[in-house]
This record gives C-alpha cells, structure tokens and sequence, in this order.
C-alpha cells in the first residue's frame, strides 16, 4: 500500500521521458508510454490485493504520503492556522475500482491508439499527453487531500484540452478545446471555492479529518451545505452536467481513443467520484444538496436522451449518450449513501461499454474516414469485429439483459424505488429513449444500404491491434455487471457483491444483495420495447424516421438545436459577457490610456514646449543668467540669515 | 614692527578685490570677443585669489591655508585658459570668428 504513489509516478516519468526525447526515439517512444501504464496495471493489483486483504475490518496504513510544503501561524480571521500541503495517498474501496477503470481502459486505449494514431501528426506528444492525463487521473482518484486533487483536477483538465485540440490545425478543434477548457473551468472555480470554505472553517485539508468533522456535527450545517454544494458545481462542470453539458459533445473534435479513455470512461467520471468521495459531507448537510445532484442529474438524463435520438454524427450520438448515463451517476448519487454502490457500479460498467463503443465509432471512423451517419450504412458485413462489439456495447448502454449495463441500471432503479417514485418513473421513461438511439445509430452506420458508395467500397476491417482492445472491452462489457452477485464477487475477491464492498466505505453494515425481480422485468419491457421501436422507425429505409422529422418539425429543430441551450450561451456571450468587456475596455482606453498614460506624456511635452525657448544659444544671456541667479541666491540667503 | 597688513585694514582689500571682481562680470557680460570674455574671467579669478590671501594674512596668520587656496587659483586658473584658448581657437577655425553671438546653434 505504501507503494500506491508508484501507479502515477510511473506515467508521469513516462510523460518526462516522452515530452523531452519522443524525437529521438525509436517509434517516438510510444512503447515508453504503454509500458509505463501497463506497469501501473500490474501494480494495481499489487495494490488491490493488500487492500482486499485487510478487508473486511479497519483499514490501517492505507494512506502514504509526505508533507511537502509547511508554513506556520497564517492569520485567518482571527484564528492562526498551520497550513500543510500534503502530497497524500489514500486507498480505499472507491478508488480500487476508480484504479481498476484507468489503469484498464488506459492500457487498452493506448494500445489501441497503435492501429488508430499510426502516421498522425504530433504521434509522440500524443502518447506523452496521453501519459501525462493517465499520472493526474490516478493521482486524482488516489488524492487523500483537497488540495492535492485541485492541483490534479486540472491536470486532467489541461490534458483534456490538449488532446481536444490535437489537431489544432483544424479551427474547429481548437475551438472546441477552448470551449471544453473554459466551462469545466468554471465549475472548477467552484471547486476552488468549496474546498477553501472548507478549510476555512476545518484547517486542514486532509479529507478523513474533515469527513469525521462533518460526521461529529462540528461544521454549521447552512455553511456545510453551501461548501458541498460549490464542490459539486466542480463536480458538475468536470461530469459535464446541465448547464455545464455543452463542452462534452464538442468535445468529440479529438482523437477518438481520447474520447474513449478521457471523455467516456475516466475524466468525464471524476465529477461521480468526487461526490461519491464526499458523501459523508452531503449526508452531513441539509437534504437540500441531494436534492440539487438528483435534479441536475435527471435534467442532464433527459434531455441528453432526447438529443440522442436526432444527432448523425455517429460519435456525437455516443457522447450525449456518456452525457445521459453521466446524469444517471449523478441521480444515483443524488440518493445519498444508499445509492453509491449502485453509481459506482454504472461507473464500472460504463466505462467498459462506453470507451467500447468509442473504440467501435474509431474504427469506423478510422476505416471510412467519415463519420456522418448519413454517409455510412451497411458496414456489418466489411467490419464484422467492429459490428458485433458495437452491438454488444450499445445493447449494454440499452440495458438489455443480462449485459453490464443492465445490471448497472437496475440498481440505480431499485435505490430510486426505496427512495420515492417520481425519480423512479423519470428514469424508467428514460430507458427507451436510450434504447432507441442506440438501436438507431447502430442500423444507421451497420446495416440498410450504404449510403456514400466510395467509402463502403474503402472500407476493411480494422488491424488486430485495435480489434483485439475491442474484443477483450465487449468481453468485459457483457460481464462485468455480474459482479453484483455474491458468489461472483467473492470468485474475483470481494468479500461480498460489488455493492457491498463499495458501500463498506460509508457504512458499518451493508445489506445482502438481492435480485429485485419485479423492477427487472418492468425495465426489461421498456428496453424491449424501445429497442423494438427502434428497428421499426429506422430499420430498412427508416421512413417512419424521416416521416415523424417531417410531420414536428418544430420538434426536430429544437432537438437539432440542442434544445438552444449552445445558442443562448452564445448569445450570453456575446451580448453579456462581450457587452461588459466592451465597457471595461473603454474605460481602460478612455481613463487609463489616453488619461493615465497618453496624459502624463502630453504634459511633459507641453511644458518641455514651453520652457525650450530660453535655450537661446547665446552664451552671454546663460552668463547673465547666472550671474543674477547667484545675486538673487545671495540675496536670498542673507535675507533669511537676518 | 607693524606689517604692511596691520597699517591697512581689511576692508581695503576687500573693497579692491569686489571692484576687481565686478569689472571681471562687466567684462562677461559686455564683451562679445571671446578672449575678451577669457580675460574677464580671469579678472573674477584674481579677485577671489586676492581675497583669499587677504583673509589668510588677517585671521588665519600660522596656518597658510588661504594662501594654498589661491595657490590652487591660480593653477586651476591656467589650466582653465588653455583648455578655453583650445576651444577658441577650434572654433575661430571652424567659423574664423571669436564673436560668441554667431556661435548660437547648440540650442533646441
């Protein structure tokens, strides 16, 4: 346990390496870069071992760390505070599986981006990029201490902007980065707020310490209420929900293994596991905060399911769905304690399906070079690989049993009954939507008549290296939600199912897992009947599709629209934020430059002016001058003697 | 035995040192030739030299140090002069005039 700060030192040296010497190197030092991450996936379960070990019962020596920088007595509102900024490393059972996630999905993208990246510009700052995020993500979900993970938390922020931006060349990329960067900034700013109110009132950082403070009630609970609620509008902006949702679909403008390991399965994430992480301060506040995650997230389930269902850009589809299960997380989460198993559980298995599905969409994209559902179509038989994982993922992302994602759902479902039923019913109506368009985007790009002969007639399917990721990820995407059940739990070491090993963490006793019957079947009806929908309207010629386009158009421009929300930012921009901008930019011309700074030169010059005409040049008249100058000096200066 | 300086007084030499001294500024200020100017100034010079010694001789007797102050006058003095004549006489080749109001160009 003590060696847990080796998992992100490693790609961190391996970003060094590659940052300063990728053009010396052989293959620009890309195996330099899987190396390091594929040591990192061994050391996690170096980790995962001593860990599991010590469980179930008190976890002991599970944080490592020194004190890297120590200032003494700050004054702080009349109270004297040490300030320790502490390079800390905690291990506990949310980040084993966070560990499991990145370190996995790392490996598998980035022998993925093999096949995918082969003969791209800037290959070996891609993989030092690359390396570099995979060192913050896993100091960030290892981070024992708030300060530690804001440094981290933008880390992954700066890496998700460079690898957006990867082809900078292209405007729309590196507009799409700026966009990304800047609104996960503000809900960053937010949580630079909400851990200085912490430390404000809890003089530390350390997060156990402020946990146990919350827990003991030694915190106001108003003030309590307001900090948790700032670390979630972080939380927000990083897992990209409404109103911070915007970033994300523009953010497929990058590499598409980027979107699959930052933008589907870890980054995107952290906003979960940040409010999963502090748990007990939400439980310590008013339900007021719950509240707000439950609502942010079923706004963000819903009308991401409702922009699903229009968008033809075949990646674009797949990242409002990241967007929707993004919002399940979040209304899980949004159940308090109860619901943490069952949102780290959808996190688990969505980040098999998702960064499958992305992988899939690359292989498409990196076979055709087009990535406009309108331009695909009928590729099942050129890419029967891709094809058949991409099913697997979607019909995962649907929920039809027994896939991960269907078990996946089904808990967040059951903590929503226990809870109340009006977020069960929301998330319930939901389901189909999710069915529909992955059904759609699936017969859109594999099946039916290909639609752009030129491509279909280019297109092959993809190379073992990036087949082979696809293969093991579909794997892990039809399994992985069997972990719910006891017996598998403990096949693979848990001492009980997945969820009572991760609510172990909050609680003191967690209740056996049971199969809740009566919700599987309702939820199996409705991705039934959605996916059965779906092939009727677009199956063959998907003329009901384009019929029900023609007969609400008003519906289908709102959805093309991304319910305007784009629109009214921008209009907020320009006219608000640029409206401002344009009265402090006059002030500054109008005060500070032509006052301040053109004023105090015209002055001088005037006066220099003036005063240049008793330069006569004539040396009798300086002699004069001096002359009565010393007569008045002296003068002067017998007058005042007396 | 009196001295010469006790039989007269001071303000003599004072008196004859400030007429000395104002023909030197007359002289400055009147004078357009620029050896003219030169001479003047040297006048000043002397008038202060002499009012040196005269202070020296009549307070300050033992000590001398009036006197090595006019000493310094009067070498400072000559050096004055020929760094002055070089200047003149640059000039006067230059212009082929000493008169110091045709030579009125450093200015703005």
């Amino acid at each position: 346990m003590e060696q847990a700060w080796l998992l992100p030192a490693i790609p961190a040296g391996a970003f060094v390496v590659l940052a300063l010497l990728n053009g010396y190197l052989p293959r620009r030092g890309d195996f330099i870069a899987i190396g390091a991450i594929a040591a990192s996936f061994v050391l996690f379960f170096a980790v995962a071992i001593d860990l599991l070990d010590q469980l179930p019962g008190e976890l002991e020596h599970n944080t490592s760390g020194f004190d890297w920088l120590t200032i003494n007595g700050i004054q702080l509102l009349g109270q004297t505070n040490d300030f320790v900024l502490r390079i800390g490393f905690r291990v506990d059972q949310l980040t084993l599986v966070m560990l499991a996630v990145v370190t996995f999905i790392g490996l598998m993208v980035q022998v993925y981006s093999l096949g995918y990246m082969k003969g791209e510009v800037r290959y070996g700052w891609y993989y030092a990029v690359l390396s570099l995020f995979l060192a913050s993500m896993l100091t960030l979900v290892l981070a024992d201490n708030f300060l530690l993970l804001y440094i981290v938390w933008e880390g992954v922020g700066i890496c998700s902007f460079l690898l957006i931006g990867h082809y900078f060349e292209r405007r729309s990329a590196a507009e799409a980065a700026k966009k990304a960067f800047v609104t996960t900034r503000l809900g960053d700013v937010a949580l630079l707020i909400g851990i200085i109110l912490l430390w404000r009132e809890a003089g530390t950082f350390d997060m156990s310490e402020i946990f146990h403070m919350a827990e003991a009630g030694e915190f106001d609970q108003g003030y309590l209420t307001m900090a948790t609620l700032f670390l979630f509008g972080g939380a927000a902006g990083k897992s990209a929900q409404f109103p911070f949702h915007v970033w994300l679909p523009d953010a497929m403008e990058g590499p598409t293994p980027v979107s699959a390991l930052i933008h589907a399965a870890t980054m995107v994430v952290a906003g979960v596991y940040l409010v999963a992480r502090v748990m007990p301060l939400f439980e310590a506040s008013y339900d007021g905060a719950l509240y707000v995650v439950l609502a942010i997230g079923l706004i963000t389930t819903f009308i991401s399911a409702f922009m699903g269902l229009v968008m033809t850009d075949i990646k674009r589809v797949v990242a409002y769905s990241t967007l929707n299960s993004l919002g399940l997380m979040m209304v899980a989460l949004g159940f308090g304690e109860a619901g943490v198993g069952a949102a780290m559980l959808y996190l688990f298995s969505h980040a098999f399906f998702k960064a499958l599905l992305f992988l899939a969409c690359g292989s498409v994209i990196h076979a055709t070079e087009k990535q406009e559902v309108t331009a695909l179509g009928g590729l099942g038989r050129k890419m029967p690989i891709t094809r058949a994982t991409f099913l697997v993922g979607a019909m995962a992302m649907a929920g039809l049993v027994p896939l991960s994602g269907f078990f996946a759902k089904d808990e967040i479902l059951v903590a929503a009954e226990h809870f109340s039923y009006a977020p069960f019913i929301l998330i319930l109506a939901t389901l189909p939507i999710t069915a529909m368009y992955m059904v759609r985007v699936y017969l859109l790009t594999f099946s039916g008549e290909p639609k752009d002969a030129h491509a279909h007639e280019h297109a092959h399917e993809s190379a073992p290296l990036m087949s082979w990721p696809l293969v093991l990820l579909a794997g892990l995407a039809a399994v992985a939600g069997l972990v719910v059940f006891e017996p598998i739990g403990k096949a693979i070491g848990l001492e009980s199912g997945f969820l009572g090993f991760v609510e172990s963490v909050l609680v003191e006793e967690v209740h056996a897992f049971e199969f809740n019957w009566p919700v599987a079947i309702l939820s199996s009806l409705l991705v039934g009947g959605g996916l059965g929908a779906g092939v009727m309207i677009w199956g063959g010629e998907a003329a009901p599709a384009t019929a029900a386009a023609a007969r609400f158009p008003a519906v289908h421009r709102l959805l093309l629209n991304k319910f305007y929300v784009d629109a009214f930012y921008q209009w907020a921009i320009n006219n608000v934020v640029l409206g401002f901008a344009k009265v402090i930019a006059f002030f500054d011309r109008a005060v500070v430059n032509d006052t301040g700074v053109n004023g105090s030169g015209e002055v001088t010059n005037g006066l220099g002016f003036l005063l240049k005409f008793q330069q006569t040049g004539k040396l009798p008249n300086y002699a004069l001058a001096m002359v009565l100058g010393v007569a008045v000096l002296a003068i002067v200066g017998f007058s005042v003697k007396g | 035995m009196e001295t010469a300086a006790e039989q007269i007084p001071l303000e003599h030499f004072l008196f004859a040192a400030g007429v000395l001294f104002s023909i030197g500024v007359y002289g400055v200020l009147s004078r357009r030739n620029a050896v003219l100017i030169l001479m003047s100034v040297e006048l000043m010079l002397n008038a202060v030299a002499v009012n040196f010694v005269a202070f020296a001789v009549y307070t300050d007797g033992a000590l001398f140090r009036g006197l090595i102050f006019a000493v310094f006058v009067i070498i400072i003095a000559a050096a004055e002069v020929g760094l002055a004549l070089g200047i003149i006489l640059r000039v006067f080749r230059n212009r082929a005039t000493a008169n110091v109001d045709e030579v009125s160009q450093l200015k703005w």
